[in-house]
């Protein structure tokens, strides 16, 4: 089997446009894409996209801690003089300014510009698409605020996020108030905002997490994309040297050995899952090192990669493995090995490897879903944003069973003595 | 030792081979000729075992190996007329992958691998890239890598062709070194019949997937002991005499090439004066006129009706 397995490898190493094929290429790819759309989107998607918000402010904070107070008094809650305290504290934390202080950091300057209008100029402008959003703080806001932060309950008045239609715009912006509300929550204790209109369906997260480092940039979805997509086509290589092996009638001199065949399939398998591996590292290092493709990541994110990269790589050697036995049944081998490239670029094309999944349509997308890269460009997106085991795990596990079903299938297809 | 019993094969119902009657005694060195199709790889393919008979049985020291093909794996070197040979991989790798799945092992395969380079006279190049070497030392490695096991039948097919008269001879001395000072059996096919003339002890001629013939060189001449060649150099071609010439009484086969005929005649009929007389008829001068004894190509001619390169 070692024998096998080292002739393999021996081959692919002596072969240095196969070599630079698999290895180079890929990076070379990453770099000249990532400049290229650097060039025409920016580095990073949230870094220029220019977003417009309207902030319709109808709150009338020149009152509002004495309003508060009376409300305190009123309720029976507290008494004149400590009701003074807690206003007193109060007036040191103003919701509406700390919200605007928010929208115009340092963080978010870049990215949202903010338009203080009146609601109807701010409607007429979504309408026309001149603007992404509102976002309307209501009247009583303040006094609402800090009154429940004071009692511990949910506010009465939440702040309003509007739009004309979901995008993706419209999903970053509400993310980008959503983050401010998890700021006020964390510092007044509040319940969240509810959006009364069009609420967005989002995504674990959110944008306090795109300021940790934490979002998928392009440059990763360039690497992750073609690091899959060059580990598929090793698969077609792997192929199509089985063809080359049985038109120069070397696999015959194998079978004239007592050997069992099934050796050369098993070489097959391990030598692919190998090469994949060692060609999937390889570009994630190596563009990283060239892009800084994921900075200031830890150990243990890197030992995910390697999770994620063994497992396509398992799931690349099965399908390396179900081209050799087809290699090896087929009477035209140049047939073959068109067949290899037509899957691969299938598998590619809808599993994200040439164009982001998100531009394919819905049921692409989801049979997108189901191929080795689509699936391992799944893994690395909620690897990279969330690093958290149990959002990887079931992708891992279809990955181990794509695995199983072409190593059957090969195992089923592999010709025995005198057929092939 | 090695013995084949209507040994037949179709594929999708036409018969490739047909009831191939042949056996190799130990030590002996048999030669397969026939042209291209003849069935030759077919009947080699079925003795090595990689592919099945349709009919018929193959007896190793009379026991029937078709179900049990390990035995004659373990003795049997087979040099494929195909370079089958990483080009990858140097000499030395090549000859260490396949000598290790013969589960050769350790310094055993390294003797192996020396004994085979250097009967193939190789030693000097065997860390060589086989992509950089020539048809013929290619051919050479691939005979060396039916060596690595110390074969008792060696099983060549057509291992010269395509390549230079020096690498030729060094296979044809190599095959005859085996054959004689180590005692392999061999089984030679060739296109050249003097090759197989120069090596073997019998000959079976196999034609559409049949044994046409068989026995020693001069079993099979004698089958032409009835008949003349006669070579005649003609100033110039005609048709016409050609055609006068093969109703001849007696002439059985005539074969015209530029200005030169070959007639094959029964024994001891008068030609000359025939064949004057047709060549004044259509003014055209005998410049060379001989009889010839006549050789294996000549019996093979003559019962298949076509040249081995046809």
């Amino acid at each position: 089997m070692g024998n096998f397995i080292k002739k393999d490898l021996l081959i692919f190493w002596r072969d240095r446009k196969e070599l630079i094929t698999v290895l180079i290429l890929p990076i070379l790819l990453v770099i000249i894409l990532n400049f290229a759309f650097a060039g025409l989107l920016g580095k990073d998607t949230e870094s220029n996209l220019d977003l417009n918000l309207a902030v319709v402010n109808q709150d009338n904070a020149t009152d509002s801690l004495e309003k508060l107070k009376e409300k305190l008094v009123n309720e029976g809650l507290v008494g004149e003089g400590e009701a003074n305290v807690f206003v007193e504290q109060a007036s040191h934390l103003d919701p509406v300014s700390m919200l605007l202080n928010y929208l115009d950091s340092d963080e978010l300057k870049g990215l949202v510009t903010i338009h203080e209008l009146g609601e109807e100029e701010a409607i007429t402008k979504v309408e026309d698409g001149d603007l992404d959003g509102i976002l309307i703080i209501p009247d009583g806001f303040t006094v609402e605020s800090l009154y429940a932060a004071f009692v511990g309950e949910a506010p009465t008045k939440s702040l309003e996020f509007k739009m004309e239609k979901e995008t993706n715009n419209t999903s970053i912006l509400f993310d980008i108030v959503q983050g401010f509300t998890d700021q006020l929550n964390y510092q007044f204790a509040l319940q969240e905002m509810d959006a009364l209109e069009n609420e967005v369906t989002l995504p674990t997260g959110g944008v306090e997490k795109v300021g940790a480092g934490e979002s998928f940039t392009l440059t990763q979805y360039f690497t992750t994309a073609m690091g899959a997509l060059f580990a598929l086509f090793l698969a077609s290589t792997v192929g199509t040297k089985t063809g080359l092996e049985i038109r120069q009638k070397v696999f015959n001199r194998i079978l004239l050995t007592n050997s069992n065949p099934i050796l050369f399939l098993i070489g097959k398998m391990v030598s692919t899952f190998c090469l994949t591996w060692l060609q999937i590292m390889f570009i994630f290092v190596f563009s990283h090192f060239i892009l800084d493709v994921f900075p200031g990541r830890t150990v243990s994110f890197w030992f995910g990669v390697i999770g994620i990269a063994s497992l396509l790589s398992l799931a690349i050697a099965g399908l390396a493995a179900l081209f050799t036995s087809i290699s090896l049944r087929v009477r035209n081998i140049d047939a073959a090995n068109g067949i290899f490239m037509l899957v691969i670029l299938l598998f590619g094309t809808i599993g994200g490897g040439f164009v982001p999944i998100y531009v394919l349509p819905d049921w692409l997308q989801q049979i997108g879903e189901w191929t080795p890269n689509g699936i391992s460009l799944v893994m690395v997106t909620k690897w990279i944003q969330f690093e958290d085991l149990s959002n990887i795990f079931t992708p891992g596990l279809l990955l181990i069973g794509i695995f199983l079903l072409f190593t059957l299938l090969s195992f089923a297809l592999y010709p025995k003595r005198g057929e092939a | 030792m090695l013995e084949t019993i209507k040994l037949s094969k179709s594929f999708k119902g036409k018969k490739a081979v047909q009831d191939v009657n042949l056996y190799l005694d130990s030590g002996e060195s048999v030669g397969l000729l026939g042209p291209n199709g003849a069935g030759k790889s077919t009947t080699i393919s079925m003795i090595s075992s990689l592919i099945k008979p349709t009919a018929g049985e193959i007896k190793l020291n009379g026991v029937n190996i078709i179900n049990n093909p390990e035995q004659i794996r373990r003795i049997l070197g087979v040099v494929p007329q195909e370079l089958a040979l990483y080009e990858a991989l140097s000499a030395y790798e090549n000859l260490k992958f396949f000598g290790s799945i013969y589960k050769i092992r350790g310094n055993e395969l390294d003797k192996s691998i020396q004994r085979a380079l250097e009967i193939v006279g190789l030693q000097d190049r065997q860390k060589d890239l086989v992509k950089t070497f020539s048809g013929g030392m290619k051919r050479r490695v691939n005979i060396a890598a039916a060596l690595l096991h110390h074969p008792k039948i060696l099983i060549l097919d057509e291992p010269t062709v395509g390549i230079d008269p020096q690498s030729r001879n060094h296979i044809l001395e190599t095959v005859r070194m085996l054959n004689k000072n180590e005692g392999t059996t061999v089984m030679y096919t060739s296109h050249y019949m003097e090759e197989v003339e120069q090596l073997c002890d019998r000959l079976y001629i196999m034609d559409h997937g049949e044994i046409i013939a068989s026995g020693t060189k001069g079993e099979l001449l004698s089958i032409l002991s009835t008949e003349d060649t006669i070579k005649v150099q003609l100033s110039k071609m005609d048709d016409r005499f050609v055609t006068q010439v093969k109703s001849i009484e007696g002439v059985r086969k005539v074969e015209a090439a530029n200005t030169n005929l070959k007639i094959i005649a029964k024994k001891g009929i008068n030609l000359v004066s025939e064949l004057v007389y047709l060549s004044e008829q259509h003014h055209i001068q005998l410049i060379n006129f001989h009889t010839e004894n006549p050789s294996l190509e000549d019996v093979f001619l003559h019962l298949t009706g076509r040249t081995l390169r046809d």
